[in-house]
């Protein structure tokens, strides 16, 4: 059955405007839950907001329980959906150059994309940083390409790698989300609170 | 002190909620795991096997190879050695051990061509038959006889008695006048004839791919 | 709490609900496409489309904006640019709805708004060279990749808040 567009049951003419529609639900969904504010972004690193983590891991722990639940249900194929390619090296360096930017400049892609919509300037600034970025890569891609192509693992996912039970995974990993926002809580309240 | 009160009515309900996710991840393990299902159902399958439909029989192949029919693909399920040795044209070797390898499914799956199997008798044929009518692939079909049944009716008929109908006399001078068109030479015609090769050039059928796009992402 | 709502314009939804919604979005985007969401794509698309425009012949010859580069099609045709302008439109909606929406620089009231704007850029370069090293950002490679549960994506997940983390202490002025 699914995924609907890969198998011909949507066609292809579809894919722009089912791109445009899930944009603006996403668009909608991030901004009301306040990720256009680089300060309450920012927050989760100090221990005063913890609305990223929250938004974060419910999101990615909801969509593999469904995903999962679809695919038990035989609605969705699990093995026709585009896994992200494992890349080690290059997952790891451009995470901690991502981390670093995440810090320094509050935003990522997505959410900064949300700030340009409400018009926050530093957001644009940000948005042309990446641009610049992106240029920057570009052109010294001779001097990236060992990382980028480099140590590829294939578009493994963790059963793969691990051969851990799929259901187990998602398992432990609402157990380790829950804690998480249990434990924020406990953070946040004994963190100074900061008005922004 | 009403602050307080909401405070605790939403963190009981936090607790509920946590205990809801919990428990829906928590089903993904418990869900009694059954093998997925790929292709028709059995039922199906066994009323397929039964229908003699999936026959076709070696007067109408020769008479489609003749007549240059474009709406069939030949498949040759028998090992290559024989497959380079002696095959009917245009046939396309896909040997049973690799029926199922991923450069074949082109041809098998598509709803362009029917297709029809052949091996040696139709055993080997059976085989690969069921097993793609297990994948829900349509249009198949086996030769009823294989190359056997070939040989021995359109490439070397036997002349029938003397006191037999006469429809037998017509199906032998068909048979006759195909096996002479596969290239067999009798000895009454020898002349003209004799640089007939044995196997006609083989076709090249290009089979387009079914639409299934892999689905692709990435920033 | 009711006159809250109305003075200040920064209550947002509760988080969780949003991040519930985000995770449907999410089923339904695998469900419809097979794909994840994705937002520095655009971007590196918008980049393509400008050296491709300003120096053709340097975008051919450059292997990594060939790459994106087709006789018969822009590079601004492509599924996550489409994407990012629903984003901006869905963004524009919210904040709208919700009275967000104003010209502003928001930044930490002990740094000048310079400053933000500074780091805001370095933040910004900083994150689109890791998004290609990685492959994709937060939503793409971290988010839709733990969706599908790629190791690529947790890896990333990871990366990105750990060193995050490990930093945070030396920006703190920033924020705090």
């Amino acid at each position: 059955m699914g995924p609907l567009i890969p198998n011909g049951i949507i066609s292809m003419e579809w894919d722009s405007i089912i791109a445009i529609f899930i944009g603006i639900c996403f668009g909608f969904v991030l901004e009301s839950s306040g990720f256009s504010s680089s300060r309450k972004l920012a927050g989760v690193f100090y221990g005063y907001d913890f609305a990223v983590l929250r938004v974060f891991f419910t999101a990615a722990a909801v969509s593999v329980i469904g995903i999962y639940y679809l695919d038990y249900l035989g609605y969705l194929d699990v093995s026709q959906l585009y896994v992200h390619p494992t890349y080690l090296w290059g997952a790891i360096i451009g995470g901690v150059i991502m981390g670093v930017g995440f810090v320094a400049g509050g935003f990522c892609p997505g959410t900064s994309l949300c700030a340009v919509a409400i018009g926050k300037l530093d957001a644009w600034v940000y948005v042309l940083g990446i641009m610049i970025g992106v240029f920057l890569f570009s052109e010294l891609y001779t001097f990236f390409e060992p990382i980028y192509t480099g140590y590829f693992m294939g578009n493994i996912t963790l059963m793969d790698s691990f051969g851990w039970n799929p259901y187990w995974i998602i398992f432990v990993f609402s157990i380790i989300a829950v804690v998480a926002f249990a434990v924020s809580d406990m953070v946040r309240k004994r963190v100074k609170k900061v008005f922004y | 002190m009403v602050k307080k009160k909401v405070a605790k009515v939403l963190s009981f309900r936090y607790k509920i909620l946590a205990l809801i996710f919990i428990v829906l991840a928590g089903g993904l393990v418990l869900l009694p795991k059954h093998q997925k299902q790929e292709g028709i159902k059995a039922e199906q399958l066994l009323s397929n096997v039964i229908s003699p439909e999936r026959y076709v029989s070696t007067d109408q192949i020769a008479h489609k190879i003749i007549n240059q029919d474009p709406s069939f693909i030949l498949i040759d399920v028998r090992d290559s050695i024989s497959y380079n040795n002696y095959s009917l044209p245009n046939a396309i070797n896909i040997p049973l051990k690799k029926l199922l390898d991923k450069d074949f499914e082109a041809y098998l799956n598509q709803n362009q061509f029917d297709v029809i199997f052949y091996s040696n008798d139709n055993f080997y044929a059976d085989q690969a038959w069921v097993l793609c009518n297990r994948l829900g692939y349509k249009n198949l079909r086996v030769l009823k006889g294989g190359m056997n049944r070939w040989f021995t009716t359109i490439i070397n008929p036997v002349k029938p008695n003397d006191d037999v109908a006469a429809e037998e006399f017509e199906l032998y001078s068909t048979r006759k006048a195909a096996s002479m068109f596969f290239g067999v030479v009798y000895p009454d015609q020898v002349a003209e004839q004799s640089d007939m090769q044995i196997a006609a050039p083989k076709k090249v059928i290009t089979v387009q791919k079914k639409k299934k796009r892999a689905a692709e992402g990435g920033c | 709490m009711k006159t809250d709502n109305k003075t200040n314009s920064h209550v947002y939804w509760n988080p969780y609900f949003g991040g519930f919604l985000l995770g449907i979005i999410i089923i339904f985007t695998f469900y419809l496409t097979g794909r994840g969401l994705g937002a520095s794509g655009a971007m590196k698309s918008s980049v393509v489309t400008i050296v491709d425009q300003v120096a053709p012949t340097h975008a051919e010859n450059n292997a990594y904006y060939s790459k994106f580069i087709s006789k018969d099609d822009s590079p601004m045709n492509t599924w996550l640019v489409f994407e990012a302008l629903g984003v901006l439109i869905g963004a524009f909606i919210s904040g709208g709805l919700a009275g967000r929406i104003k010209w502003r620089i928001q930044h930490s009231p002990k740094i000048s708004s310079k400053r933000r704007l500074v780091f805001a850029l370095g933040g910004g370069i900083l994150f689109g060279l890791g998004a290609q090293i990685a492959r994709g950002c937060t939503s793409g490679a971290a988010l839709s990749g733990m969706a599908v549960l790629s190791t690529g994506g947790f890896i990333t997940m990871l990366a990105i808040f750990g060193s995050a983390y490990a930093v945070a202490y030396f920006f703190r002025k920033n924020w705090i």
